[in-house]
């Protein structure tokens, strides 16, 4: 791409490469999801950078940053928080949990019971949690970056796939280039860069460009592109279960951000491709005749990518 | 998205249809007013005509259907009776040459049925095609609404016909077309695609306002009309006009004595009767032959009369009666508001029937049926029933003056002229039938000099000839005015000064249409004013055939542009090849006369495989080159075809040839072996045709179509700043 980049958002990437080598393009698609107040799902093996790279984002964008590490005996109220009576005052009084934050890294989410994932899949979902009959409306902007290992370690609790669903984008951190690696061990030898990095955004200007995010044009030609995205992966063979509208939604959101990030006020089908991957695969079940043959769900989205024909012309009504 | 379709197509089907009804208020006074009958036939044209535009074909293939259409309804109105399909067309060219002969010449009264037909149905093509462009592309029909209205009413005051329900059945229409226009006029503006949903809450306070319009406007008492009817105010006012009638002036009507003809005339609105009549046709009383000089008068006083009764066959024999004629029965009834003892009936009555206490008697000499003077009487209604003639215009063709074979006495009496005639009328005669070689198109000849010369129509400045001056002397060459004894004694003058049988006949035209009557008659209404005088020509082998030659006036007479029957054209086909040498006879048939074998079918077949045999190879060598020379042209389209591009798209500095241009380049492209991969983004493929070119152009320039594409924005002055870059890309597809 030869594209300018949005300004602000290329002050926050810089920010964060101090921190963060050779990550531009997943730090990247953390902006798209955080622009369009998506969640994302990093699934990748420990000790990669996930926790840095959401803590290099949190503070470049000066926003109130929580961890939450999960693990089995993790419980609901560890996670929204919980009423403690005070007997000075002779009533109950309400702790926060970490939930309260704007931006979360939920740490591991899948070595949790399916009951705390809950708890926060729910907040995710609707801003707000309740606790004792009490409505707490979650912080603004509030953005979830929830890691897992892959499925296959021992001792995790798969997520649910309607709650994949919630997740806007799914992507891998993979291990860093070795030049890149060299790097890091350099940086870290003094001190940890994430120390010295500041905030370059406040968070109303962030809330801001939320808003413009929206305005940025999507062609009807575009939004035919993306629903027969979709419903090609509603037909294919290998597929059980395809893409829901809502997962038509968060293409078309995501590559509105996506757009918005390249200084463009239109999304192009260029868009559309580049995110295709990280919004459908794990929205995906494939039949299990398929697994056996070792067919991913990114190969299926990708296949449909190449052959689905990228609209040329006007719609002729 | 189908569903839309759906919608758009049944909401156009509406359209087309309450375009259909507001057409047809404008043809249904046409059936009752006018002589037109099979008004169905344009109904369904119309209906034919919508339904085509309403499925949208190609318009090439509407119009050949269109075409077929009226020259079928043609053929079945008019010629199925006597001829093949394939024979008809040849005449309905034949026909159409005439017509449009008859149009340079502005000779209106010449047009054939067949032709005013075909212009009629022309008419409605084009009114079909302005609903059609005022519903589907402008949305407005308001205009054509107004004016539906504005006819309704304006024939509702003026004529017979009563448009009561008619202005309600158009308001109604109009109302809900103009509703339902207004409706996707706003989807359009406000861009919205699913109209459906706003449909219903259209719809319904559309309905429901114009039946509260209809029922309050139906239900409201309405005042009389301050103006109850404008038609004799407006004739009075055309009286008061003209200044007093001079002394010495005459009444128009019916007289008895026409030896002493001249003179102003002065209109007189009593009515003498009314008529029911199925056709319009001009009423006979009596005929003279003979011409003094001054006027008319019989040639024979006193003759023996011919007695016969009510019902029974009157004994005037119209036409000969061997197939030159066809005709068809018809009857028309007479009420008589003026009392006179004479019949009033048209040419070619066969029976008059009425009070049977009456006997009847025939003048043969004048031709006029009247009570008995020995037993007089009038008789107040009586029905008429007569033949209907359609002639052949190759029987009436046929004679002239070397070849008549008619009795000598006969041809003498209507064809008698007095002895001091002046010479320059014989001249003018000789000179006005100088190019034609038969009495029929000599007659015509004569027929139209009046109208081709500009002789005036005039009731009131006539003359009165002197003691030496000849009645027709003086208005041929002198005044050129006068009023229908002027047009009629002229013209039997100058025909039997051409040497054709003509009498002069007197009586009155059809009137004016006051009402419908029962079946399919019309009601007429004939005052004074409609006492009319005109010419009869004789013709043997086929009888007498009315002639109008008075300016203003049309007597309708039907012709059959025939030939008898197949044996005659196959020995005139004979009678042509067995005269080589003898082209000249078929120099001066004019395209009228229907003889002309130029034209029959088997003669233009056998010319077409005169030229096929002569040819045909030609043809296929020159088909063959041409194929062979397409084939080149599509496989090096390569070296051309983008400098045909270039030269194309250059013409115009629109913003929106840049879209054709780029698709056409994409297209050139693929054809240059850089296809564009289905799932390939217009930016990657750019980047390749980049790479493979070593420019950057194409990058350029699809940034500047995404702009337009995905953005929804057309850049102004695109065209003009990308144009370079587009040149040289498609310059680059040349192989």
């Amino acid at each position: 791409m030869t594209e300018k980049m949005h300004p602000v958002i290329e002050q926050v990437l810089l920010n964060i490469e101090k921190v963060m080598i050779g990550k531009r393009k997943v730090a990247e698609l953390s902006l798209v999801a955080l622009l369009v107040e998506g969640h994302v799902l990093l699934e990748d093996v420990p000790g990669v950078g996930k926790t840095m790279m959401v803590r290099a984002l949190a503070k470049s964008v000066g926003a109130n940053f929580r961890r939450i590490q999960f693990t089995p005996d993790l419980l609901p109220s560890d996670v929204t928080g919980v009423s403690i009576y005070n007997p000075k005052e002779l009533e109950f009084q309400f702790r926060p949990g970490p939930i309260m934050g704007n931006i979360i890294l939920a740490d591991e989410i899948n070595r949790t019971s399916p009951k705390t994932q809950s708890a926060l899949l729910e907040g995710m979902e609707e801003s707000s949690v309740t606790i004792d009959g009490v409505t707490h409306i979650l912080g603004k902007p509030f953005f979830v970056m929830a890691t897992q290992n892959p499925i296959e370690y021992e001792g995790t609790y798969p997520l649910p796939e309607a709650q994949l669903d919630r997740f806007l984008l799914k992507m891998k951190m993979g291990y860093p280039a070795p030049e890149d690696e060299i790097e890091v061990l350099t940086r870290v030898q003094k001190q940890a860069p994430i120390e010295k990095i500041e905030s370059v955004i406040t968070l109303e200007a962030l809330t801001s460009l939320q808003e413009q995010v929206k305005e940025v044009y999507v062609d009807d030609s575009i939004k035919r592109y993306i629903v027969e995205l979709a419903d090609r992966t509603r037909k294919h063979a290998s597929v059980y279960l395809g893409v829901s509208p809502r997962g038509s939604i968060a293409l078309m959101k995501a590559a509105q951000s996506y757009a918005f990030i390249y200084g463009r006020d239109y999304v192009l089908p260029d868009d559309i491709q580049y995110l295709a991957s990280a919004v459908f695969v794990h929205r995906i079940i494939l039949k299990s005749e398929a697994k056996f043959e070792g067919i991913t769900a990114e190969q299926v989205v990708e296949r449909i990518v190449a052959t689905t024909p990228v609209p040329v012309q006007k719609v002729v009504k | 998205m189908t569903e839309f379709k759906v919608n758009s197509r049944l909401s156009s089907l509406i359209l087309y249809l309450f375009g259909f009804l507001l057409l047809w208020e404008w043809i249904r006074p046409v059936e009752q007013l006018t002589d037109t009958s099979n008004v169905w036939v344009f109904l369904l044209f119309l209906l034919i005509a919508l339904f085509l535009d309403y499925i949208g074909l190609h318009y090439m293939i509407r119009f050949i259907l269109k075409g077929g259409v009226i020259l079928f309804a043609l053929y079945m109105l008019y010629y199925t009776e006597t001829l093949g399909p394939f024979q008809s067309l040849s005449f309905m060219i034949e026909e159409f040459f005439y017509n449009f002969s008859v149009m340079l010449q502005r000779d209106w009264p010449e047009l054939t049925n067949m032709f005013r037909s075909f212009l009629f149905f022309v008419l409605l093509w084009l009114m079909t095609y302005l609903i059609q462009y005022w519903l589907i592309n402008r949305r407005q029909i308001f205009v054509f609404f107004l004016m539906t209205l504005i006819y309704i009413t304006v024939l509702d005051t003026f004529t017979p016909y009563n448009a009561e329900w008619a202005i309600v059945r158009t308001v109604v229409s109009g109302f809900l077309i103009m509703g339902i226009l207004t409706f996707y006029r706003e989807l359009e503006k406000e861009e919205i695609k699913k109209g459906k949903a706003y449909t219903r809450k259209w719809t319904l306070p559309l309905i429901s306002f114009i039946f509260a319009s209809f029922g309050l406007a139906y239900a409201a008492p309405k005042a009389d009309p301050i103006w109850p009817d404008p038609v004799p105010f407006i004739t009075s006012l055309n009286e008061e006009s003209g200044g007093s009638p001079t002394a010495g002036i005459r009444k128009i009507g019916y007289g008895e004595d026409d030896s002493n003809l001249g003179g102003p005339f002065l209109p007189d609105n009593k009515v003498v009767f009314e008529a029911e009549m199925e056709f319009r046709h001009y009423w006979k009383v009596e005929t003279k032959d003979v011409y003094t000089g001054k006027g008319w008068v019989p040639s024979a006083e006193g003759e023996e009369k011919i007695p016969f009764s009510m019902g029974e066959e009157t004994p005037i024999e119209s036409f000969v009666d061997n197939g030159n004629v066809q005709t068809t029965e018809h009857s028309s009834f007479v009420q008589m508001l003026s009392t006179y003892p004479h019949v009033m009936y048209p040419l070619g009555v066969t029976t008059v029937d009425g009070d049977r206490q009456y006997s009847m008697e025939l003048n043969p000499t004048l031709e006029k049926i009247e009570t008995p003077s020995s037993n007089p009487g009038f008789v107040t209604d009586y029905s008429v029933s007569y033949e209907r003639p359609r002639y052949s215009v190759t029987a009436l063709s046929a004679s002239n003056n070397e070849n008549h074979g008619l009795d000598s006495e006969f041809y003498e009496r209507y064809t008698q002229l007095p002895d001091n005639l002046p010479q320059r009328i014989h001249d003018l005669a000789a000179e006005i039938v100088a190019n034609s070689d038969n009495w029929f198109d000599q007659i015509r000849e004569i027929e139209r000099y009046f109208s081709r010369s500009g002789y005036i129509y005039d009731q009131r400045d006539v003359a009165i000839p002197g003691p030496n001056d000849d009645y027709v002397d003086q208005f041929l060459f002198d005044t050129r005015r006068g009023y229908c004894d002027n047009f009629s004694t002229s013209m039997v003058v100058l025909a039997r000064s051409a040497g054709i049988p003509t009498r002069w006949v007197k009586g009155y035209t059809e009137g004016e249409m006051i009402a419908s009557g029962t079946d399919d008659r019309n009601r007429y209404e004939i005052t004074n004013n409609n006492a009319h005088s005109w010419v009869e020509a004789y013709f043997p082998e086929v009888g007498w055939v009315s002639f109008e030659p008075t300016q203003g006036f049309t007597n309708s007479v039907q012709y059959n542009f025939d030939m008898n029957d197949d044996n005659n054209s196959s020995q005139q086909q004979e009678e042509t090849t067995d005269q080589p040498n003898a082209p000249e006879l078929d120099e001066n048939r004019t395209p009228t006369d229907g003889q002309s074998d130029k034209l029959t079918i088997t003669a233009i077949w056998d010319k077409v495989k005169d030229v096929i045999n002569d040819y045909w190879k030609i043809a296929a060598g020159i088909l063959a080159i041409l194929t062979a020379l397409i084939a080149a042209a599509y496989y090096k389209r390569g070296r051309w075809l983008p400098y045909f591009y270039t030269w194309w798209f250059k013409r115009s500095k629109k913003d929106e040839q840049f879209i054709k241009a780029y698709l056409t380049l994409l297209n050139e492209l693929e054809r240059y072996g850089l296809a564009r991969e289905k799932g390939q983004t217009l930016r990657e493929y750019s980047k390749v045709i980049d790479h493979s070119f070593e420019t950057k152009d194409m990058s350029r320039l699809t940034a500047k179509y995404e702009q337009y594409l995905y953005r929804g924005s057309l850049e102004k002055g695109i065209w003009i700043d990308t144009q370079k870059l587009w040149e040289n890309l498609i310059k680059k597809t040349i192989a």
